[in-house]
C-alpha cells in the first residue's frame, strides 16, 4: 500500500539535479587516528579514494595522482557532526499553523551561508539543518554536507539520509499559537492533543488512500481522496519512513512525547534540547530514544531552569545514545570544545565524549553506515586537530568533506564570502549578540514576548 | 490661513482619482490618418539583418509593405526617415507595466512601505487570495490603460509586454499587452500568456515562507493532477461517480500540468535560480526562470536543459564610481588623514576587488548567456525605466553583442510568448509594433523618434540639451507661466505668476490639484537662473519646496525639490504677459 | 494584563523554590587552613611548590617550608594545583535569574541614562547560578548592568556571602555604551543612515551630558566649600560626581574600530578615567589602544567575526593581538547563567595567540589591577585575600576538575544545583520500577 502512495507522493530525497559532485582523493599520512569505533591507532593513515576511505593502515603506498597530507602529531578524527543546527537555511519557522509537516528546510538551503566555512574551520562535515520550534510538529529537515564553495544547494543535500521532522513541546508552541494567536496549544496538555490529532487524521487518510488504491483498477466510479501533503508527510512517519526530532525541555513532555509515539507505533525518536532528559533517563533508554542536547546551556527560559551540565553524562551513563549539538552558529565552531566539558561534568571517556559529536549524532540522523567513525567504506570526512580535539587549545587544522579539503588553516583566504554584495564598500560591522532560542528564528516579534536585555 | 495638505499627501491624493486626468483628454486632436510611410529608412528587419533605404508602410495597425521600391499609398502621412533606423518594437518579456504602483508595493518587498498584512481569524490556513495564491486571476482587471509606466517604456521602445499581476506566491495570469490603448481589455493581444509564479510567501499568515511556498506548490501541483483526471472520467461517464468540485485555482494548474502554459517563475538571486530549477525538474515543468540576476552560476545548466531565461535589466550600480566619495561613509570620518597609515590598506584592496568583480559579474550575465547558449529574453520587473537604456549599453559594453541583445528585445520574447507571427521582426503582415531611432538604437546618443504601436504613431523630440545658466544673461520674468511637472508619477501642474519690480521678484503660484495659491518668497533672479521657494503648511509642518529654474525667452525648465520628498523635473511656457 | 499573571505565577515559583535552594547548598565555613605540598600558581611570582596557609580570610604564608599552625586544618595537595579566584570582568551573574522570565531579570531598568542604577542593589545572593559558577573557580565577578546610553554602576563582587554588602570585592564602575552605528544583532533592521543618525544623536546626548556634569561638579564644589548654593536633588548627576572628580573609572562598552577611535579621542577630551569593554574591533586599533595606555577587558572570546569578510577566527586572537600590541587586557565572559566559561574563554584566547600565560593573567591579576583590587585579588601573596581555587590540572582544559575553592578566605562546599542534580539522577532510584 505505502508503495502505491508513493507512486503519486513526491519523495523529497534529493534528486541529484545536476550530476554528481566531485569526490575527492587523499591520503592523511602518519597520524594519530582516532576512528571512534577502533580505538586510537597512532602514527596510522588514512586513504580516501573518490570520496570514500578505501584503507587505514601504516605506512600505506600514495596511489598516483592523490594528494597527500602530512598529520604527523597530529590527530585525525571523523568530521564532526552537528545533530542540530539552522546554519545553511533560508527559512526556519513556518510559524503560521501549529502542525505544518509538509514544510521542508531542504527546500531553502543557503549553500551561500558563510556560517558553513566557521563551521568547517571547527572540523564539523555535516550538520542537521532544522525547523525551528515554533509549531508543535515544524518542518522536515535536511541533512546537509558542508561543501562550502559549491553554489548548488542539491550538491549540500546528504543524499540517501533518512528523513528527519522537527516537533516542538513546551514554552514555544504555546508561546506562539496559544498566547500569541488564542488557539491550541496554549498548555503542554494541548501539546499532546495537535499530536494525538494529527496522527489520528493522518490514519484516516492513509486508509481512504488505500481504500481507493484497491479499488481503482476495478472501479471506473472510484475517485481519489484529496490530496494533502500535510497529511501524508504525518503518514510517512506512522510507516517508519521519518524520523522525529523533537524540542523538548521538561521530564513529564518528553514522557508524553513517547506515549503517543508508543500509541501510534513510532518507534524513531530523538528528542533535541532535552534539557531535563537526565530525569527520565531509564524509559528513554527503555524507549530507544537518543538525546541531542547542549554541553551547558540553562536558564534562560524556566523550562531549561532545574537543568544541569551533568545531563550528557547522566544519559550516556543509561545508555541513551546521546549527542552534543549547538543550535547556534557560534556553538557550531567548536563543538569539540562542547564536547570537552562532558569530561568536566561526569568524567566521560575520551572516545565517549568524541561519540557525542560523531558516532552518535549520525545513529541520531540515521546514517551512521556512512559517517561519524573512520571506517573503511564509510565517507572521507575527516577533522584534523593540531592537539588532542578535547582539550581546550586545540586547533582545527584542515577539514575534508567526501575527499575534498573545504578548509585549511594554512590557505585560509580571509575573506571567503560567496556571494559579494556589489554595491556595498565594506561588508558591514554586525555585533552579534548572544542570542538564545535560535529554535525561534524568523517567529515574528509578537509572539516573542521576552527580550534578552 | 487655509491649511494644505502636505506634498506627499498630496500625492497620496493625486494616486487614486487619477481618472480625473483621463477625462481631460477628450478634447485631444485624433490623428488624420492610422497609414504612414516612412521612407528612406535603415529597415532593421531581424537581428543581423538591415534594409538601407528602405521604405515601410503601415496601414490598418499592419506592416502592409517594405522595401525599396514600394507603393506609397495615397491615404499615407510621409514621414522622412532619412538615416533613421528602424525595428521591430521591443517586448518586456516579463513586466508589471501598466499596474499601478500602489497595488505593486503590496509585494513582501518594501518593507514598511506597503499595506498592512490583513488580519485573518485562522493564519494557518487563510484564504486563497489573501494567501496570495490566485492563479486562475485574470490579468486585465488590474490594467490601468492610463498607467504611466506604459508611456515610460512606450518611450524606450517598448510596445508589448508579457504584463502579469502584483502579488506573491501565484499572483495570476499574464497577458501579453499592447502598449497602448484606453481599454485594458482591448489591449490585450494574447491572453493567459503566463502562470506567473514567485517564490514570495503571504504576510504572516500560511505560507509565510519560502520552504512553505514551495510545500504548497507541490501540493496544489498534486491536488491539480488528479483534480483533472476525476473531471476527465467525470466528463466520460458522469453516472454514479461523486461529483468533481469547483476549484478555479486547482483548474489554472491544467495548462501547465498539460504542458499547455509556461511558469513564469521570478528567480533573480541565485539561491532562487536552483529552487525554481529544483521544482522544474520535480514535475518537469515547462518553466521560464524569470528576472534573473545572478543567473552565471546556471548558464550552462539552462543551456543544457534548454530552459529559457528573461534577465532582469536591472543592474547594480558602482556606487564609488558615480557618487565620488560617497563609498566612505562608512562611519570612518576623517579617512582621508587615516588613510596614509591604514594598516588594513590590503584588506580595503581586497574587499574592493571582490566588490568590482561582483560589479562585472552582474554587468557581464547576459554575453555569459549568450556565449553560453541559453534562451533568454528579458524582463523589466525590478528596472526603473530611465536605466533600462543605460543598462543595456551596459551588457553591451560587457561582452553581449548587439544582435542577441535586439533578439532578447525582439524575436525571442516572441517566440517564447507564441507570437513570432505577430510580432518580433520587421515584415509585411505583421502587427505594426515598431520603434525608429535616429542613430542605431544601442549608440549611446541614439533618440527615439517614433515609436509605432498597432499602426498608431507616437512621436518624440529628439533629446534637447539643457538648457544652460548663464549668469550674464538678461531675461523677462515677469508674466503668467504655465508650468509642469511629474512627482511621483503623477503630473502636477498650475500657473505661476511673475512680477517684476526692478528686479525685486515676487509673485504667486497656484497648483491645479490643491487649488491653492501661495505666495513665493526668496525669490532671486541671477542672470537667466530664477530661484524661488514656497511653503505649504500640512498639519503643524512646513514643507519648503524649493524651485531652481533657467529661464530663456517664453520656456522656462529646471528642478522643484520638496526636502525628503524628491526632486523633480520641472518645464514652464509663458502664457501671458504681466499686468503693470 | 493575563500575561502578567502568567509571570508573576512563574515568578513565585521561581522565588519559593529559590528560597529553599538557597538553604539547600552546604554552607562554607572560616578558619584556618593549610594546604600542603601543592604546586601553587602565584601569577606574579612564579610556581612554587609547597604549601599556603590562610588564616583570617588572608594568605599568611606561601612557601616549600612554611610552618603550619596548629590549629590548621591540612589540606594534602599532593599533586593538585592552586590558582588564584578567576575574575570575570563582565558579567549579569546575580543580576538575572531566568533570562525570558522578565520579571527575574533586573539588569535593564526602564530609561536611556540612569547611572544611579546600583547593580549591587540587585545582586541576589542566592542565585542559582552563582554556586553554578563559583565550582568552576571563578570566584569574582563584575556585575554590570545594560541597557541605554548609561545603563547603571557596576560592581565587583565575590561569590560568596549572604549580603550584597557580604559580596561586594572593592570595585564600582559606571557603565557606558558609546555610540555606535554598528547593528545590535539579527534583529536590528534599522538601516546604515538610521544608524549613522542615531550614532551622532547618542554622541550629542552624551556630550550634553557631560557638559550638564561639568558645570553640576563646579556648583556642587562650590557649595560644599559653602560658597555657593545647595543644589536641587540630582540622582544621575550624584552618580556620575566620583567619575568627573576622577575617583571612578567609566566601563566604556566599544566595539566597532571606528567607534573605538572616536572613544579614544572622546576619552582623551572628557579627560575620563575609563576601561574600554567588549572591543571586538579591537584588534583593527590595537596599537592606538595601547598608545591611550587604556585598559581593556575584552570577551566573550566565543563571538561571531564583526563582519561577514573577517577571517574566522578574530573573536579568538583578539586579546592576543591587542595584548601583543601592548593593550593591558582582561578577558570577560559577558555572561549570566554560564560565567563558569569564563576559564574557557581565556583557554581559546590562549590557544590562539595569547598564550597560557597571558591569557591566565588576563583572568587574574589583570583584571584585579584594571579595577584597582590588585591588593586583595588576582595573585596569590602573602596578606592577599584567600581567593583561590585547587585543581588537579591546568584550570582552562575541560578535563580538569577544581578540588577545593576558598573565597575571601571562606571555604566553599563544591556544590551547586547541578552538581546535585547529577548526584540524584545519574543512578536514579527507583528506576523504571514503580
Amino acid at each position: 500500500m505505502k508503495k502505491i502512495i508513493n507512486s503519486i507522493l513526491f519523495t523529497c530525497v534529493a534528486l541529484s539535479l545536476f550530476g554528481q559532485l566531485d569526490k575527492g582523493d587523499i591520503l592523511i599520512k602518519n597520524g594519530t587516528v582516532i576512528t571512534i569505533t577502533n580505538g586510537v591507532l597512532e602514527e596510522t593513515d588514512v586513504l580516501i579514494q573518490n570520496g570514500k576511505i578505501t584503507r587505514i593502515g601504516k605506512n600505506l603506498r600514495t596511489p598516483s595522482g592523490t594528494k597527500e597530507v602530512d598529520a604527523t602529531g597530529m590527530h585525525v578524527m571523523p568530521g564532526i557532526i552537528d545533530a542540530h543546527s539552522h546554519i545553511a537555511i533560508d527559512a526556519v519557522n513556518e510559524a503560521t499553523n501549529p502542525v505544518t509537516a509538509e514544510v521542508f528546510t531542504g527546500d531553502a538551503i543557503n549553500p551561500l551561508d558563510i556560517s558553513i566555512y566557521r563551521a568547517l574551520a571547527g572540523g564539523v562535515t555535516s550538520s542537521h539543518a532544522m525547523h525551528g520550534s515554533a509549531n508543535a510538529i515544524g518542518g522536515q529537515c535536511e541533512t546537509i554536507k558542508h561543501h562550502y564553495g559549491s553554489y548548488n544547494p542539491e550538491d549540500l543535500r546528504m543524499v540517501g539520509a533518512p528523513r528527519t521532522i522537527k516537533f516542538a513541546l513546551g514554552e514555544n508552541p504555546m508561546r506562539v499559537h496559544g498566547e500569541g494567536r488564542g488557539i491550541q496549544p496554549r498548555t503542554r496538555m494541548g501539546v499532546e492533543q495537535v499530536f494525538r490529532k494529527a496522527f489520528s487524521e493522518a490514519k484516516v487518510y492513509m486508509k481512504a488512500w488505500e481504500k481507493y488504491n484497491n479499488e481503482k483498477n476495478t472501479n471506473p466510479k472510484a475517485s481519489a481522496p484529496e490530496y494533502s501533503y500535510r497529511l501524508q508527510t504525518l503518514a510517512d512517519i506512522l510507516t517508519g519512513d521519518v524520523i522525529i526530532h523533537c524540542h523538548s525541555y521538561r521530564a513529564d513532555e518528553i514522557l508524553m512525547l513517547m506515549n503517543v509515539c508508543k500509541d501510534f507505533g513510532i518507534k524513531r525518536l530523538c528528542f533535541q534540547h532535552v534539557n531535563e532528559g537526565f530525569k527520565v533517563a531509564p524509559e528513554l533508554a527503555e524507549f530507544g530514544a537518543t538525546a541531542s542536547v547542549f554541553a551547558d546551556w540553562w536558564a534562560y527560559k524556566f523550562e531549561v531552569y532545574y537543568s544541569t551540565a551533568y545531563n550528557a553524562s547522566i544519559l550516556t551513563r543509561n545508555g541513551v545514545v546521546t549527542s552534543i549539538n549547538s543550535d547556534s552558529g557560534e556553538l557550531i565552531r567548536h563543538l569539540y570544545h562542547e564536547a570537552g566539558k562532558t569530561q568536566r561534568y561526569g568524567d566521560l571517556s575520551d572516545n565517549e565524549a568524541l561519540s557525542l559529536i560523531t558516532i552518535n549524532p549520525a545513529k541520531q540522523l540515521g546514517v551512521e553506515d556512512r559517517i561519524g567513525s573512520l571506517e573503511v567504506g564509510k565517507d572521507g570526512d575527516v577533522a584534523i586537530f593540531k592537539g588532542h580535539p578535547l582539550s581546550v587549545y586545540a586547533i582545527p587544522q584542515m577539514t575534508i568533506v567526501d575527499g575534498i579539503v573545504r578548509f585549511d588553516i594554512n590557505m585560509d583566504p580571509a575573506d571567503v564570502r560567496m556571494d559579494v554584495n556589489p554595491e556595498e564598500d565594506l561588508p558591514a560591522f554586525f555585533l552579534e549578540v548572544k542570542e538564545y532560542d535560535n529554535c525561534m528564528q524568523g517567529v515574528h516579534h509578537q509572539h516573542l514576548f521576552f527580550h534578552r536585555h | 490661513m487655509k491649511k494644505h495638505p502636505t506634498l506627499f499627501g498630496l500625492i497620496c491624493l493625486l494616486v487614486i482619482p487619477s481618472f480625473l486626468w483621463a477625462q481631460t483628454n477628450n478634447d485631444e486632436l485624433r490623428p488624420v490618418t492610422r497609414t504612414y510611410a516612412l521612407t528612406q529608412a535603415n529597415i532593421v528587419t531581424e537581428p543581423g539583418k538591415m534594409i538601407e533605404g528602405a521604405t515601410i508602410v503601415i496601414k490598418d495597425g499592419l506592416i502592409s509593405a517594405i522595401g525599396k521600391n514600394v507603393k506609397i499609398p495615397i491615404d499615407a502621412q510621409v514621414l522622412k526617415a532619412d538615416s533613421m533606423y528602424i525595428y521591430a518594437g521591443f517586448i518586456e518579456g516579463l513586466s508589471h507595466t501598466g499596474i499601478p504602483k500602489a497595488e505593486a508595493q503590496s509585494g513582501r518587498g518594501g518593507r514598511g512601505g506597503g499595506p498592512q498584512a490583513p488580519q485573518v481569524k485562522d493564519p494557518g490556513s487563510p484564504p486563497n487570495d489573501l494567501a496570495g495564491i490566485t492563479p486562475e486571476k485574470n490579468l486585465a482587471a488590474s490594467l490601468k490603460p492610463s498607467d504611466k509606466s506604459i508611456a515610460d517604456m512606450r518611450k524606450l521602445g517598448f510596445t508589448a509586454a508579457n504584463v502579469v499581476p502584483n502579488g506573491q506566491m501565484l499572483p495570476g495570469q499574464g497577458a501579453l499587452v499592447l502598449l497602448h490603448g484606453d481599454n485594458a481589455d482591448k489591449m490585450i493581444l494574447k491572453d493567459q500568456t503566463a502562470f506567473f509564479s514567485q517564490l514570495v510567501g503571504a504576510r504572516r499568515m500560511y505560507p509565510a515562507t519560502v520552504i512553505a511556498v514551495i510545500a504548497k506548490w507541490r501540493e496544489l501541483y498534486r491536488q491539480a493532477e488528479l483534480a483533472q483526471a476525476h473531471e476527465k472520467a467525470y466528463k466520460k461517464s458522469p453516472g454514479g461517480m461523486s461529483r468533481p468540485s469547483y476549484d478555479p485555482v486547482l483548474q489554472a494548474f491544467y495548462p501547465v500540468i498539460n504542458k499547455e502554459q509556461s511558469v513564469f517563475m521570478k528567480a533573480s538571486d541565485i539561491k532562487s535560480a536552483y529552487r525554481a530549477l529544483s521544482l522544474q525538474k520535480e514535475f518537469d515543468l515547462p518553466m521560464v526562470i524569470a528576472e534573473l540576476k545572478q543567473g552565471w552560476h546556471v548558464a550552462d545548466e539552462l543551456s543544457k536543459r534548454d530552459i529559457p531565461v528573461l534577465l532582469s535589466m536591472d543592474l547594480p550600480e558602482d556606487k564609488k564610481g558615480k557618487g565620488g566619495k560617497k563609498g566612505g561613509k562608512k562611519g570612518d570620518a576623517k579617512k582621508e588623514e587615516a588613510k596614509k597609515e591604514d594598516p588594513f590598506k590590503a584588506e580595503r584592496e581586497a574587499l574592493e576587488k571582490r566588490k568590482m568583480k561582483a560589479l562585472k559579474e552582474h554587468w557581464t550575465q547576459a554575453g555569459n548567456m549568450e556565449k553560453a547558449g541559453v534562451i533568454f529574453g528579458f524582463s523589466t520587473l525590478d528596472v526603473k525605466s530611465k536605466d533600462v537604456k543605460a543598462n543595456l549599453r551596459k551588457m553591451i559594453e560587457n561582452g553581449l553583442s548587439e544582435d542577441a541583445a535586439l533578439a532578447a528585445l525582439t524575436t525571442t520574447p516572441a517566440k517564447m510568448l507564441g507570437v513570432s507571427d505577430m510580432l518580433g521582426t520587421v515584415a509585411a503582415g505583421k502587427i505594426a509594433n515598431l520603434v525608429v531611432t535616429d542613430q542605431p538604437y544601442f549608440e549611446e546618443k541614439s533618440n527615439v523618434r517614433y515609436v509605432f504601436v498597432e499602426g498608431n504613431k507616437f512621436e518624440f523630440e529628439a533629446k534637447k540639451p539643457a538648457k544652460k545658466s548663464d549668469h550674464n544673461a538678461k531675461v523677462v520674468v515677469a508674466g503668467k507661466w504655465t508650468y509642469s511637472f511629474e512627482a511621483m508619477g503623477q503630473n502636477m501642474d498650475g500657473i505661476l505668476e511673475l512680477v517684476d519690480n526692478d528686479g525685486d521678484i515676487s509673485g504667486s503660484i497656484t497648483n491645479t490639484a490643491m487649488g491653492n495659491k501661495s505666495t513665493i518668497e526668496t525669490a532671486e533672479l541671477n542672470g537667466n537662473e530664477l530661484s524661488f521657494s514656497i511653503k505649504i503648511d500640512g498639519g503643524g509642518q512646513t514643507v519648503m519646496i524649493e524651485y531652481n529654474l533657467v529661464i530663456e525667452g517664453d520656456n522656462m525648465e529646471g528642478t522643484v525639490s520638496a526636502g525628503q520628498f524628491g526632486t523633480f523635473d520641472l518645464e514652464g511656457e509663458r502664457i501671458g504677459t504681466p499686468n503693470k | 494584563m493575563k500575561f502578567t499573571i502568567k509571570i508573576l505565577a512563574f515568578l513565585m515559583l521561581g522565588l519559593s523554590t529559590l528560597s529553599t535552594y538557597g538553604q539547600q547548598v552546604s554552607k562554607p565555613v572560616r578558619g584556618t587552613f593549610a594546604l600542603t605540598n601543592a604546586t601553587i600558581e602565584t601569577i606574579t611570582n612564579g610556581s612554587v611548590q609547597g604549601t599556603l596557609v590562610i588564616e583570617n580570610g588572608n594568605i599568611s604564608a606561601i612557601g616549600p617550608n612554611v610552618a603550619i599552625p596548629p590549629d590548621a586544618k591540612v589540606v594534602d595537595c599532593s599533586g593538585l594545583f592552586v590558582y588564584p579566584g578567576l575574575i570575570d570582568g563582565g558579567t549579569q551573574l546575580g543580576l538575572v535569574e531566568v533570562s525570558s522570565v522578565s520579571l527575574t531579570a533586573d539588569a535593564n531598568e526602564i530609561g536611556d541614562i540612569k547611572p544611579e542604577m546600583q547593580a549591587l542593589t540587585a545582586v541576589n545572593p542566592n542565585a542559582t547560578a552563582i554556586p553554578v559558577t563559583r565550582v568552576e573557580g571563578v570566584t569574582t565577578t563584575l556585575v554590570a548592568p545594560v541597557g541605554g546610553t548609561i545603563p547603571g554602576t557596576a560592581s565587583l563582587i565575590n561569590l560568596v556571602g549572604y549580603t550584597p554588602d557580604q559580596m561586594f570585592a572593592g570595585f564600582k564602575g559606571v557603565v557606558v555604551n558609546y555610540p555606535s552605528a554598528g547593528r545590535r544583532g539579527r534583529r536590528d533592521r534599522r538601516t546604515d543612515e538610521e544608524r549613522k543618525k542615531q550614532e551622532e544623536k547618542q554622541l550629542k546626548k552624551l556630550n550634553d551630558l557631560w557638559d550638564n556634569l561639568s558645570l553640576y561638579h563646579k556648583l556642587d564644589s562650590a557649595a560644599k566649600a559653602g560658597s555657593g548654593e545647595d543644589l536641587d536633588y540630582n540622582p544621575k548627576m550624584e552618580a556620575l560626581l566620583p567619575v568627573i572628580r576622577g575617583e571612578m573609572p567609566i566601563l566604556l562598552e566599544v566595539n566597532q574600530a571606528s567607534a573605538i577611535e572616536s572613544a579614544i579621542k572622546w576619552v582623551g577630551e572628557k579627560k575620563v578615567k575609563a576601561i574600554f569593554t567588549g572591543v571586538a574591533e579591537g584588534w583593527r586599533v590595537a596599537d592606538k589602544i595601547a598608545a591611550a595606555n587604556i585598559p581593556v577587558v575584552t570577551g566573550p572570546v566565543f563571538s561571531m567575526p564583526t563582519r561577514t569578510s573577517d577571517r574566522y577566527d578574530t573573536p579568538y586572537a583578539n586579546a592576543g593581538k591587542m595584548h601583543k600590541a601592548g593593550v593591558k587586557v582582561a578577558i570577560r565572559s559577558n555572561d549570566t547563567e554560564n560565567v563558569r566559561n569564563l576559564p574557557y574563554n581565556a583557554g581559546f584566547a590562549a590557544a590562539y595567540g595569547m598564550g597560557k600565560e597571558a591569557a591566565l593573567k588576563a583572568v587574574t591579576i589583570v583584571p584585579a589591577e584594571i579595577f584597582g583590587v590588585a591588593d586583595r585579588l588576582g595573585s596569590l601573596e602573602k596578606g592577599k585575600s584567600a581567593t583561590l581555587f585547587v585543581t588537579d590540572g591546568d584550570p582552562f582544559e575541560t578535563k580538569t576538575h577544581v578540588k577545593h575553592l576558598f573565597i575571601d578566605g571562606w571555604n566553599v562546599p563544591l556544590d551547586s544545583r547541578h552538581i546535585r542534580l547529577y548526584n540524584e539522577f545519574l543512578e536514579r532510584s527507583p528506576g523504571l520500577e514503580k
